[in-house]
């Protein structure tokens, strides 16, 4: 099917298999390859990025169901210029990245966290990223990055 | 694989009429998806209802109307949810994480018939009726009646699921959902159990309703844990009586998350710790808290 949808600001089409997962559509025909191959079934969030500004598991998700759609991956946060967004800043900052697999899920999921609440408490930021697994940092790297980022732990 | 986005149910529903079990049908995607890329399933056809924003909507009065296209997010932040039904907000947000609830659906997860459904529980102490539509024809169903074993449904082929209906909760009635798994995020039920216990001023419980998931082939009322409770005064002994019943009524396996021996170990206990929430809360919506 020719699919076509909005991906970092610009639309795109291209000829899929409705049940394509969007994950494969990003990486291996937009090369988009900052979004990450985790466990390919929904439990790791390697792969989040935000469909209408809401954080869902691409790896999962058939490509079909985007057409119309906005998409944003981890490229769209850094400015042309490759001025870092402040989260991205803050994770550099707070040395919350190791082997940096995980990064991009945990970047677009906390994207999306601080848009919809500016200023979340630390339970609300460890709730929203229960779905994002990191086995490098242990998570309070992390965490003080998405704190950091909100403000108050400046 | 052919790939079809309905964009009324009348469309959906004709597709289904043309090709039956040909046809997988998609909403979120988050159970479909697995079992395509495992080979579990082999349809010719992926039907998109993702679209059908009438399948969207919630209604609430006395009665219930929960879309089946809602989203596990909208249930566990809908603040018409949590009012009137808070056992399924509980439930909701215990599905997986925050990527999965945006994506995942109630009907998908009724219609997937995992024995594990977290929302099912809390929709069966609701006393949950589904609506399913063919061309031309709509029948409506218990909950309880729609689930007939392991990931299996009375829908038929030519069938969609496009309604949910349930009883609020009322002054004097309190339910909750807990669930035990092994760690608090991303995690499938070991024992889910949703409890509403209606009771008079004087605690004398006037209507139970117990339902468990992950213990049987797929989610059940106890009906005869309920008959216990009703009428008394929740003495420790009648809890006792009922913890043993929900034990007896179950079959759990063994399998990766938990014995079959656990489960019904840690199923007293929930309830016991049920009955005390419930409780607590019937009380203070008596109060008008």
């Amino acid at each position: 099917m020719k699919l076509s949808f909005n991906v970092n600001q610009r639309d795109v089409t291209v000829d899929v298999d409705g049940a394509e997962p969007l994950l494969h559509v990003l990486r291996e025909r937009l090369k988009l390859t900052g979004t990450k191959q985790g466990c390919d079934e929904g439990e790791c969030g390697a792969c989040t990025v935000l469909v209408d500004g809401r954080p869902v598991d691409s790896c999962i998700l058939p490509a079909g169901v985007v057409a119309g759609r906005q998409i944003r991956t981890v490229e769209s946060l850094a400015g042309p210029d490759g001025q870092l967004a402040a989260i991205q800043q803050s994770f550099v900052d707070r040395f919350a990245i190791q082997c940096g697999f995980c990064t991009p899920g945990f970047l677009m999921t906390l994207t999306a966290l601080l848009e919809e609440n500016p200023r979340p408490e630390e339970t609300e930021i460890r709730g929203a990223l229960s779905g994002n697994l990191c086995r490098c940092t242990g998570y309070s790297t992390i965490v003080d990055a998405a704190l950091a980022a909100t403000g108050d732990d400046q | 694989m052919e790939f079809r986005s309905a964009e009324s149910v009348d469309e959906a529903l004709a597709w289904l009429t043309e090709l039956g079990d040909e046809a997988q049908v998609l909403a979120g995607g988050t159970d479909v998806m697995l079992q395509h890329m495992r080979r579990e399933i082999t349809p010719s056809v992926f039907l998109h209802i993702g679209r059908l924003d009438t399948l969207r909507e919630i209604t609430a009065n006395d009665g219930m109307s929960i879309g089946p296209l809602i989203s596990h997010r909208t249930l566990a932040t809908d603040p018409r949810i949590a009012r009137s039904m808070p056992a399924l907000t509980e439930a909701a947000e215990t599905v997986g994480s925050w990527q999965t609830q945006e994506v995942g659906t109630v009907g998908g997860n009724l219609c997937n018939a995992s024995p594990a459904a977290d929302t099912v529980p809390p929709l069966l102490v609701a006393g949950a009726v589904v609506e399913l539509s063919s061309t031309g024809h709509r029948r409506n169903m218990p909950l309880d009646e729609f689930l007939v074993g392991r990931r299996s449904t009375a829908r038929r082929s030519t069938e969609l699921l496009t309604g949910i209906s349930a009883d609020a909760v009322s002054p004097g009635t309190g339910e909750t959902y807990l669930k035990v798994g092994r760690r608090s995020a991303m995690e499938v039920a070991i024992v889910g159990l949703a409890v509403r216990l209606t009771v008079d001023p004087d605690d004398t419980v006037t209507s139970a309703r117990v339902a468990v998931c992950s213990v049987a082939p797929h989610p059940y009322r106890a009906t005869a844990v309920e008959l216990i409770l009703e009428g008394s005064h929740m003495e420790p002994d009648v809890i006792a009586e009922a913890g043993r019943a929900l034990t007896a009524s179950a079959s759990p396996i063994d399998d990766a998350r938990a014995s079959a021996d656990y489960r019904g170990r840690v199923m007293p206990h929930l309830l016991e710790r049920a009955i005390g929430a419930c409780l607590h809360r019937a009380r203070a919506g008596r109060k008008g808290l």
